[in-house]
Parts: C-alpha cells; structure tokens; sequence
C-alpha cells in the first residue's frame, strides 16, 4: 500500500531524516537542491511532499498524505481536527515567547489592563495566552519579520518563536514571557490510519523507537 | 449582483447525481423497511431544546436558531435527526413497550461544517432500534450499516469499534472532574499521547497508566488482549472489553475488522458500543453509529437504543458511475401520430424524450429512436 509523508524543508527535514532513516526510508533527493515537489525514497510505495510547514496539517487531514510532521505550533494554530498525533517527535525545538522592545516597561503595561497591540504570526496562541493572564489584546495578524512591528510603532509587544534569541539581540528586543515549549509531532490521517495499519504502524514504532531524548 | 453564488458549504445537487440520489435513498429505505424498521419523517424545525441536550455543545454550535413568533420559543434547525427519532419513541410510541425500529432519511442543516470538504446541509439516512439493550441489537445495527453500504456499491469496507463506557469507567474511578474529563477526552481522540501525559500527571494508578494506554490500545483484534493486560479491571472496562470480543467472534470473516479504544468521536450522547466504516480513498467515515441508552430520558422515558446514520451527500460521491445511456428520441413531429406507441412505451418504464430541435443522440442522452416501419412504429439503434 502506498505511503504518502508530507514534511517542510529546512530544519524539519534535516531533523527527521534519522527517523526516517530508522524506519529504512532515504529520499532519492535533497529538497533543498530539488525544485521537485513529490521525491521518492528506496522504497517505490513511500513518497514524500515538500510542502509549507502550517500546509503540513491541512494536507494530512485531507488524506492528500498519510503522515506529516509539524510543529506544536502550528498544530495548534490549524486545530488539529481530523488528526491523530500520536508522538512528539522532540526536534525542531524551540519556545514561543513574548517579546518587546528594550525599555518597554512589559509588566506595568500589563498591570494597567488596558489594551496591548501584539502583533504575531500565532493569534490563537497569542489570544488564549493573554486571555489566560486576564489582559485585553489587539492582535495584528502578520506573515514574517514580527521583530519589526514594535520599532515602527505597529505594535507594544510580539509573540513568535525564538530558538537562540539572536533575531532578538540584532533589533534590540527582550523576550519577556515564556509561553509554550514547541517541537514537531508526528500527525496521521485518523482513516488511513485505520486503512493502512499494517503499512503505518511499523513507520510509527521506528520513529518512536528513534526519537531524540 | 452574484445572486447566483451559493453560501459557503452548500450545494445544489444537479441531474445525474440528484438520480442516483433518490435511487440510493429508496434502496437504502427498502433495505430498511424489510428488516422490519418503521419510517418516520420527523419536522425539519423545532423547539431547539428538544433539539439539543444540555451539555452537547457540539451540537449546539450547529444548529441554527430562530425565534418562533407564535410561541415567543426558540426554535432550532435540525442538526441531526437522532434525537428527533429517541423523542418519537419516548413520548409518542410510549404506548409500545416491546422493540421499536424506525428509520428516516432527511436533509440536516449545520451552521458550521462537520470537516473542511462537508456540506451544511447533509442528507442524513439512518436507523435507529430502542428497547433492547443486549449486544445482540448492536450486531443487528451494524449488519444493517455494512449491508446498507454493501447495497449501494460500497463494498471494500472496514469496520472500526470502540466501546465508549472503557474510558467512563475510568474517569469515574480515577475520580476526574467533569472539566478534566472533558480535556482528556480531547487529547485521547486525537491520541496525543503528550497532552494526555500532561494531563495525567497527577493521577493515581492505576488509573493513569491506563488514561497512558488508551491511545496505544488500536489496531486489529489482539489489541483485545493487550487490553486486558494494561487496563485495570473496572465492570466497566471488562464489561466493554467482552462486548468487543463478541463483536469481533460475531462478524469474523465478514468484515475487515479493527479496534481503537481511544476512539470517543462519537456524538456527546453515546453509552456503549460505538462503530464506523470506513472505505479506502477515503478520509473521513462512510457511516457511524453506536449506542446511546440515555437520550429518551429527557423526554420522560429513557430505553435503552443503538442505531447508525450516514450522509447520502457525502456517499454519494464515491457510488458506482450511473449505467450508460438509456432512451429513445422521438422527434416532435410524429408525435401526434405515435402518441399511443410513446404513451406504451412509458408505460412500460423506458425512457422517452421529446425532441424539437433535431439534437444529438449524445445532447439527449438517447441510445435509440423510434420511427415509423412499413408494420407501425419501431425501435431503433439511434447514433
């Protein structure tokens, strides 16, 4: 039976060749190197698609592929309906912070309850975070370059992910609030699944077997 | 002005899948009617909370509201006829103190979509059997879901069952409350075992081992076995894990079947045994179904009840491609003079269409004609 991995390029797949490699799968190519879209692997029944990392959910659920890894993050974002997410495959780590500008006064503003401008890649994450802390926020839904929003003024604070807090340093901003630790998760197809068990289950307990502690 | 676009999750259902539409739904309730279920066609509105059992927020969520102005009430949309059904059998058949089996097939409305590719208005087809609350009626229910798919074409399927009272009984034992249920219950439905660790962190064992299994314990039916071993024995779990065996004693060599403890996707109101088929190419259930022994009980009489239902709308998509095809073109002007071989004709179930502007066989759809022979009106090839 065929089997069809949805992943991301960069980190996620540099991090989950020795899963997959303990399960007896080698993609053909480099999807760095590769423009292609669908590379196969020793085994003519096993495909991989290189797709965006917040598509990784939407793909799986729709049975278009089998498995997928993703981050906890967007997981989170997409929901999760339709998905198992049987294992936290522990890399890809890093954490989802608040973070402001240097000299922004984070915990007075915050005291005061008024209305806090975050802007953020992650607004279900951001929302149930500073409602969790019982403070009204505006969020501003952005793609890329968050760092930015509170030096132009869009925004007082950022929620997104920092791995070594470099982005940070260079634009003189502060993490100040830990939120979530992330890593990516195996997600599955619940009918394939069920379909597929036979073809499925070994691939689940080679990478189980493989996780990084 | 776009008037014509439909709202998000709506469709129209256009000529030849309409066909196959109907004609599955009358197999369907054919089916149905000789294993003795009785229809009903419920009301497509009413009061929302005849509609909606306290608690079911799911269901909430989907059904459309409205105020009624007759009665200052509000009334619901129905979004699932399930419920309709158990008020039939509790207060208007409440003279029947024996087995009732009823069916329906009616359009449901959601006012949001159950999955991403989902209609909001699916064709909800299902039967329903109350006042027996032995395993034998689940078998009954899930034979007739099997032959309801086999019927229509499906015919690679699997079955998936579950058994919802296994984690009840846990969560009762364990002593959780109702919000920690209901967060572990979301985690062990999407088996994510990181989350369910998380919650479980203070729970006493035996309990939280078990909580550990429950999204392990899928698969085929030695998962049944392993059970026994990991979970702790409540009469709950074993009285669960024996209703599994037999089911899987029952339809062996019948079905291609599996076991997933940790399955809980069933509506909010199931008690007991719960099941769904699934198909390859497939990603979402065919049809589901499962027991549900308490819904009556609102309604002044609760009896124990197992039934199934599956979205027509939905199947309907992966039916066998409809026969080729199939009539005969007369052209507008014979008719007069071969009104009674076209009446006969029709009589006799074919086909017949009227053709004015000397179509194609293709643009009508025709494989034949009729024409007029030296010995009265004939059928012929029509190409």
């Amino acid at each position: 039976m065929t089997l069809t991995i949805a992943l991301s390029k960069g980190r996620i797949f540099e991090e989950t060749l020795p899963l997959l490699a303990a399960a007896g799968i080698v993609p053909a190519e480099d999807p760095e190197s590769s423009r292609k879209l669908i590379i196969g692997t020793n085994h003519p029944d096993v495909r991989l698609v290189i797709v965006r990392a917040s598509d990784v959910p939407t793909y799986v659920q729709y049975g278009a592929a089998d498995l997928g890894i993703a981050g906890r993050d967007v997981l989170i974002e997409h929901g999760g309906a339709g998905l198992y997410q049987p294992l936290d495959l522990n890399i890809a780590k890093c954490k989802m912070m608040v973070a402001v500008q240097n000299g922004f006064d984070y915990d007075d503003a915050v005291k005061h309850g008024a209305r806090l401008k975050v802007a953020t890649k992650y607004p279900k994450i951001a929302r149930e975070h500073f409602a969790q802390k019982g403070v009204h926020v505006d969020i501003i839904k952005l793609y890329g370059s968050m760092e930015l929003a509170p030096l132009v003024g869009l925004a007082d604070a950022i929620v997104d992910l920092v791995s070594t807090g470099g982005t940070l340093r260079a634009n003189n901003l502060l993490a100040v609030e830990h939120i979530l630790d992330i890593s990516s998760r195996l997600v599955v197809n619940q009918a394939a699944l069920k379909l597929k068990y036979n073809t499925i289950q070994p691939v689940l307990d080679a990478f189980a077997s493989a996780v990084p502690a | 002005m776009r008037n014509w676009l439909l709202p998000e999750h709506i469709a129209d259902i256009l000529p030849a899948t309409a066909r196959q539409v109907e004609s599955a739904k009358a197999a369907m309730l054919e089916l149905f009617r000789t294993a003795g279920y009785e229809l009903v066609l419920p009301p497509l509105i009413e009061y929302a909370d005849a509609l909606v059992s306290e608690g079911d927020s799911a269901l909430d969520i989907k059904t459309f509201k409205l105020d009624d102005h007759l009665s200052g009430r509000q009334l619901g949309l129905r979004a699932d006829i399930t419920p309709q059904v158990a008020r039939i059998d509790a207060h208007l058949l409440s003279n029947r103190t024996g087995v009732t089996r009823l069916c329906y097939a009616g359009s449901v409305v959601h006012a949001r979509p159950s999955g991403l590719m989902s209609s909001r208005e699916p064709l909800q087809v299902g039967a329903e059997l109350y006042g027996y609350a032995g395993i034998e009626a689940d078998l009954e229910i899930i034979e007739l879901m099997l032959a309801t798919l086999r019927q229509v074409g499906v015919d690679k399927l699997r079955l998936d069952v579950g058994h919802i009272a296994i984690f009840r009984g846990l969560a009762a034992a364990a002593g959780l409350a109702a919000e920690e249920t209901r967060e572990l219950f979301g985690a062990l439905q999407s088996k994510d075992i990181a989350t369910v660790r998380e919650l479980v962190a203070e729970v006493a064992e035996p309990y939280k081992s078990a909580f550990l299994a429950l999204p392990e314990l899928y698969g085929p039916r030695q998962v049944l076995d392993k059970a026994r071993t990991r979970l702790p024995s409540l009469p709950e779990v074993e009285l669960g894990l024996m209703q599994l065996t037999a089911i899987a004693n029952a339809l062996d060599g019948q079905v291609e079947l599996s076991f997933d403890l940790a399955e809980l996707r069933g509506d909010f109101y199931h008690t007991g045994l719960m099941f769904a088929a699934y198909a390859p190419g497939w990603s979402e259930a065919l049809a589901r179904g499962g027991r549900y022994d308490n819904v009556g009980r609102k309604f002044g009489r609760a009896r124990p009840a197992t039934g199934f239902s599956l979205d027509l709308r939905d199947l309907v998509r992966i039916l066998p491609e409809r026969d080729a095809a199939q009539g005969i073109r007369v052209q507008a002007r014979d008719l007069a003079a071969a009104r009674d071989a076209v009446a006969a004709l029709r009589a006799g179930g074919e086909r017949v269409i009227i053709d004015y502007l000397g179509e194609s066989a293709v643009a009508l759809d025709c494989d034949r004609e009729l024409v007029l022979a030296a010995d009265g009106w004939q059928v012929v090839p029509f190409n």
